[in-house]
């Protein structure tokens, strides 16, 4: 649900964590994105800075500057000037990723988890287990078969957290207990009904299912879209996820090495909140693909 | 300039307060675990108290000086010997050049800190100095000092013979057993009255599998309330699942029954509840203890974890020097 009222919990000395909802929808995170925005554009004295995600914003202060009851103040009141999200309309980046899905990269990490820290069921077919699907086949079908919007970037430098658009394709799954040590770099994973692409090699807590050649974050800016940013996405991006083979995930990387790679995607699209809310409404939302 | 003649274990380049800025892109702030011995020791070489320095791990450098120039040598004792004598530690000294600073194991903490009057001057990186070791960028090259490299220094100004005085200095415990400070939050309405008793009741020892982004603990296992068991699917369906959410650095970050305190380094968003937060100024403790060290953790409210970090500002300057 979205709470009448935003929590305002502390985290040790410097941060609070502004909780909207407990739910995973389009207009929490707005909410999240929108009061960053409104932090930025009123330059709130003693905020360092902000970290929207699904459905929360966490603010790191400095209490030399602002209490945590004054910054609490501040933000509750900027709370009140934000408009609905059902007027929000923007533009709206659609990137296609090729991705190998049951790929055996994530294989082989999940067999190294079994083996060194503890036996689990292969990734895709627990969360297909989980979900009531068929198998790892048409997992593969509803995990590919929606847009994902990227709510916010996270956990490790251009790791984009991602929510399923169709309501049909949404998929649950928990989280490792205890996490991985290491996960391969471009692996696609989800954890609750998240979905992320991992920038680099790092340790996870997602199921992990699959693996893109297409870089998401260039600390060289080898390519055009990284001129403004070494990293690929900004909150209201979306991306489709393509299925391929191997031999074509090994010549986009070949393409990658070389510099020659073009990112496949499509900028002239906007998104408006109210005709997605109609859409969805129209859908029968117990259907599966 | 420093020619670096051994690296030891992991020794980088550091400023205090690191990388601000980027949490909302996934930058950690980086900087030194124990920015209460790091600040010190710039401000005994005339710097700034956040000036870039070095961070050495278990097992400090040597360096060859090219010029003459003031060092100051704070944190984990790692035996610190200008060309072969021993050099006295939180005092600035005054070196020449083609002097060589040897540095050996901690023998006590674990963290040692290198100032040089004029700061390390590389090439700032989202406008810090320091080094993000895993994602390769900040420092020198991104990574940890290597065999050969000539680590540049900007110009100083600072006086050898100042002290830090022995009350302004952090004391390591000698039995391996650490109190930590922790305020309760953001989740931790999560965990259940038991849990919370455990949690603070309990001996918590680090586990080798630790390093600058996350201190993972052993201990006894954690139970929830109702809020953990009975929500929506889209947090995930292990007690310790949330929908993922910022981060503060300094969280007792519950991964499944694992708790993990995100550190300097760590991931800024994640989907596991956060029942507890170290504030910062109990960090320079995390930075100083080794795998295998005990900790207890001990409750203090949000104003008072403030006081502390206000307190520990005062201790990190020019009043605690003694000339």
């Amino acid at each position: 649900m979205i709470y009448e009222e935003p929590k305002y919990l502390p985290g040790g000395d410097r941060y609070m964590l502004i909780e909207f909802g407990d739910e995973m929808n389009l207009e929490l995170n707005f909410m999240g994105q929108s009061l960053a925005q409104a932090v930025e554009e009123n330059g709130v004295e003693g905020v360092i800075e902000t970290a929207p995600c699904f459905a929360s914003t966490l603010i790191h202060y400095e209490p030399e500057e602002i209490k945590f009851s004054d910054l609490k103040s501040e933000m509750r009141s900027l709370i009140e000037t934000l408009g609905p999200s059902e007027d929000i309309e923007l533009d709206s980046r659609l990137f296609y990723f090729p991705a190998v899905y049951l790929d055996p990269w994530t294989k082989e990490a999940i067999e190294d988890y079994c083996a060194k820290i503890t036996e689990k069921e292969w990734d895709p077919e627990f969360i297909a287990r989980l979900n009531g699907l068929d198998g790892v086949e048409q997992f593969v079908r509803v995990h590919s078969g929606t847009e994902y919007w990227v709510a916010s970037l996270g956990f490790w430098p251009g790791l984009p957290f991602m929510m399923a658009l169709d309501p049909r394709c949404m998929l649950t799954a928990p989280k490792y207990n205890p996490p991985r040590t290491w996960t391969p770099e471009g692996t696609v994973g989800m954890g609750g009904a998240s979905t992320c692409i991992y920038p680099v090699a790092t340790p996870g807590g997602y199921q992990i299912f699959g693996r893109t050649p297409v870089p998401i974050w260039d600390t060289q800016k080898r390519f055009p879209q990284f001129e403004s940013s070494i990293c690929l996405f900004k909150p209201g991006d979306r991306v489709k996820f393509v299925p391929c083979a191997i031999e074509e995930y090994e010549q986009v990387a070949a393409q990658v090495a070389e510099g020659s790679y073009q990112y496949n995607l499509v900028e002239y699209q906007r998104f408006s909140v109210k005709n997605y809310k109609t859409w969805v409404e129209s859908l029968d939302t117990g259907a599966r693909f | 300039m420093l020619e670096v003649i051994e690296p030891g274990l992991e020794t980088s380049v550091q400023d205090w307060p690191g990388r601000l800025g980027y949490w909302n892109q996934g930058f950690p702030p980086s900087g030194p675990m124990d920015s209460w011995s790091f600040r010190l020791a710039n401000v005994l070489v005339g710097n700034e108290p956040g000036a870039a320095g070095l961070e050495a791990q278990y097992i400090g450098p040597s360096l060859k000086f090219r010029r003459d120039g003031l060092i100051a040598v704070t944190g984990a004792d790692m035996q610190a010997k200008l060309d072969g004598t021993a050099i006295p530690m939180w005092e600035s000294v005054a070196v020449k050049a083609d002097q060589t600073l040897q540095m050996a194991f901690a023998k006590t903490g674990a963290r040692g800190y290198i100032a040089i009057a004029g700061g390390i001057a590389t090439e700032p990186w989202l406008g810090s100095r320091s080094t993000f070791h895993k994602a390769g960028v900040g420092g020198m090259e991104g990574h940890a000092l290597k065999k050969g490299q000539i680590v540049p220094v900007g110009e100083g100004h600072g006086q050898a013979g100042h002290k830090v005085a022995e009350t302004a200095r952090p004391t390591f415990p000698t039995d391996k057993r650490w109190e930590i400070e922790v305020v309760a939050g953001p989740n931790d309405d999560w965990i259940d009255e038991a849990g919370h008793k455990r949690f603070l009741g309990s001996d918590w020892k680090l586990s080798s599998k630790s390093d600058r982004t996350g201190f993972r603990l052993d201990g006894p296992d954690w139970t929830f309330t109702a809020k953990a068991t009975d929500k929506a699917p889209e947090h995930g369906s292990e007690p310790s699942n949330i929908i993922d959410q910022g981060y503060p650095c300094g969280a007792i970050n519950l991964a499944g029954q694992t708790p993990i305190i995100l550190v300097n380094d760590g991931p800024s968003m994640g989907g596991f509840v956060n029942p507890y937060t170290v504030p910062r100024a109990a960090f320079w403790k995390l930075g100083q203890s080794k795998p295998g060290e005990i900790y207890r953790f001990k409750a203090v409210s949000v104003e008072q974890a403030q006081a502390m970090a206000h307190e520990l500002r005062q201790v990190c300057s020019e009043a605690s020097i003694a000339k």
